[in-house]
């Protein structure tokens, strides 16, 4: 019978075939990352919940396997308060402890450093405690956010329980994108068609000649947003270009590409059984904003002009290489219009050497941008550009809910790299076709 | 078994759990009664008087209640104010699941427009009815047999708990 990469992806592994619908007792996930905003808790909870369990075992406490666990501080780092510091210094005795892979405080962002360090894998299973998790889903894995309780239930055992394996809502996107438009439009495009609530349930699995034709950077962006429509997760088959990718990912990580790694790969059967097929016209879609307060609230950047106080370039969802050159490209021997203040921050670590190296760090920085260290910067709103009532910003992020960002009489709007740095040399939202 | 409350607010589509519980609060406790607290202060600061005026109050919704990010803190910031059960005519996954390992009711029924404000509530989980009786009207509870079993228990800690255990014992002693 046919089967959805999804499908697949669970029947490896429980070792059994399995269909959309189906309840799962007990999964075993293959790899789980924590930030600093929920690891804390979860390690606190999960020593008062299990530690007389081990004792009483006669074992130590012990996760369930070190080597499929990561620790990533990204949200408000470096550290901005007491409490954040004394969280990152828990996570990092615990893993000191157990052998858990820890990251430094602007080594990246979680979801950034999972695909980069080859630490989630196409056809893997992982979670993490974040939505964001989704992300992941570019690299054909089946990835999704989890709570506090299930992420310490996880360190005990590494499963998941109950779990229902999810219908697919497959889009198949075909047409060439016009100039100035990216997958962040695509996906603010979808958004609205689709409503904060129209991919509940169900996976979106991203198919056709426009995916096909993206690279991991644009397929990231896509598989990030999708939790703004409330999809279970997103997921894009494995091709050549995901390869390649996670192959350099490897590299970095002194590992090789093996028959073991390429045999995990999934892709979803032709005839596969979808809960619903939704047809997407890349080349009618323009470049799109979405405006307050919702990420579905999507409208062509033409018909929109708002004066805009804050620009912000970073997040999981579009600050890797590719965001970051179309970017430098607009903003080069531009400056950043006096009325508004351009906040970059690079995804990871890595991105902000080779943007060091490439000079497009100099470009901003000449450009009158403030530039720092890679986290989720103003995004969490709690540090690094916190908005003020009345503010307006342009951001390159995933969600523009009232309050998101700082104060909730503050507007936020979402966009490409392309816009965010249009509108910020013009100070109002701007179209950045004249620019390229 | 049975839970009773009275409706205590009502919220329309799309509650993200931003609104529900702020962005800028998960780091600063690690304690759950912190987060009810802070409930709502940002999109509806009446909330938490509204929910503390009844020993058991129940919050109303219309669709995909709980949507945007997985911070569990949004299940305590509501649940930690005397609250026993969200009504919603659906919820995304992650905040759903959130729900059941915390013991606070997650009930979908298929239209809730007619729960007003203030009404007495009866949920009978073995029955699946929502009864709303102020109104002396009924409906149907969608859940799973799953959710149903976790929403008595209150959560899967003590399933966990055995499933650890029975792990532990099939692992080989190692010398400490």
């Amino acid at each position: 019978m046919p089967s959805t990469i999804t499908e697949k992806i669970v029947s490896r592994a429980m070792g059994r075939k399995v269909k959309a619908g189906e309840l799962i007792e007990a999964l075993p996930v293959d790899k789980i990352y924590f930030n600093e905003v929920i690891g804390p808790p979860a390690i606190l909870n999960f020593q008062k919940d299990f530690q007389d369990v081990y004792t009483e075992s006669g074992k130590r406490v012990q996760v369930f396997n070190p080597a499929r666990v990561a620790f990533m501080p990204d949200h408000t780092v470096p550290s901005c308060s007491i409490m954040v510091s004394q969280g990152i210094k828990m996570m990092a005795d615990f893993a000191k402890q157990q052998g858990i892979q820890m990251y430094k405080e602007g080594d990246g962002i979680e979801h950034t450093i999972a695909s980069e360090e080859a630490f989630v894998l196409p056809g893997e299973i992982a979670v993490a405690t974040d939505s964001h998790t989704c992300t992941q889903g570019a690299l054909g894995a089946l990835a999704f956010g989890i709570g506090t309780t299930e992420a310490e239930n996880l360190l005990a055992t590494g499963e998941l329980y109950s779990f229902y394996v999810p219908d697919t809502m497959r889009f198949e996107v075909s047409g060439k994108f016009q100039k100035g438009v990216y997958s962040k439009d695509l996906v603010l495009h979808v958004l609205g068609t689709m409503g904060e609530g129209g991919c509940s349930k169900n996976v979106a699995e991203y198919t056709g000649p426009t995916i096909d034709s993206l690279d991991m950077e644009g397929r990231f962006t896509i598989c990030n947003l999708s939790v703004e429509m409330s999809a279970r997760t997103a997921i894009i088959n494995p091709d050549d270009t995901t390869m390649r990718y996670v192959g350099e990912a490897l590299a970095r990580r002194k590992a090789k590409m093996t028959d073991d790694v390429r045999g995990m790969i999934a892709r979803s059967d032709k005839d596969a059984a979808f809960s619903r097929v939704v047809k997407v016209d890349a080349s009618q879609v323009e470049p799109t904003v979405s405006l307050p307060h919702s990420p579905a609230n999507a409208k062509p950047v033409s018909q929109v002009s708002d004066p805009i106080s804050v620009v912000f370039l970073g997040s999981c969802a579009n600050a890797r290489e590719a965001d970051l050159t179309v970017a430098a490209k607009i903003l080069k021997g531009r400056k950043v219009s006096p009325s508004t203040n351009l906040i970059v921050i690079p995804a990871s670590r890595r991105v902000y050497n080779w943007a060091m190296d490439n000079g497009l760090l100099k470009i901003f920085a000449d450009a009158g941008a403030n530039i720092e260290s890679s986290n989720c910067g103003p995004c969490f709103g709690k540090h690094m550009g916190i908005l003020a009532p009345g503010d307006r910003c342009l951001s390159t992020s995933n969600r523009n809910y009232k309050g998101r960002m700082g104060s909730p009489e503050a507007f936020i709007y979402l966009g490409s790299p392309a816009v965010a740095a249009a509108t910020a040399v013009e100070g109002r939202i701007a179209d950045p076709r004249k620019y390229l | 078994m049975q839970v009773r409350g009275k409706v205590a607010k009502r919220f329309g589509d799309d509650i993200n759990t931003d609104y529900i519980i702020p962005a800028y609060t998960l780091q600063e406790s690690w304690d759950k009664q912190f987060f009810a607290d802070h409930a709502f202060e940002s999109y509806d600061p009446s909330f938490k008087a509204a929910a503390r005026a009844n020993k058991e109050s129940i919050v109303v919704a219309y669709n995909n209640f709980g949507c945007g990010s997985s911070r569990e803190q949004a299940v305590y910031a509501i649940k930690y104010n005397n609250v026993v059960a969200v009504v919603a005519q659906s919820f995304p996954d992650i905040f759903y699941r959130n729900c059941l390992n915390n013991g606070l009711l997650p009930i979908q029924v298929e239209d809730t427009s007619k729960l007003a404000q203030g009404d007495e509530l009866l949920i009978d989980l073995d029955s699946r009815t929502l009864t709303d009786v102020t109104k002396g009207s009924s409906h149907r509870i969608i859940a799973t047999d799953v959710a149903i079993e976790q929403m008595k228990r209150g959560g899967f800690l003590g399933l966990v708990r055995e499933r650890l255990r029975q792990k532990l014992k099939a692992q080989p002693q190692r010398a400490s």
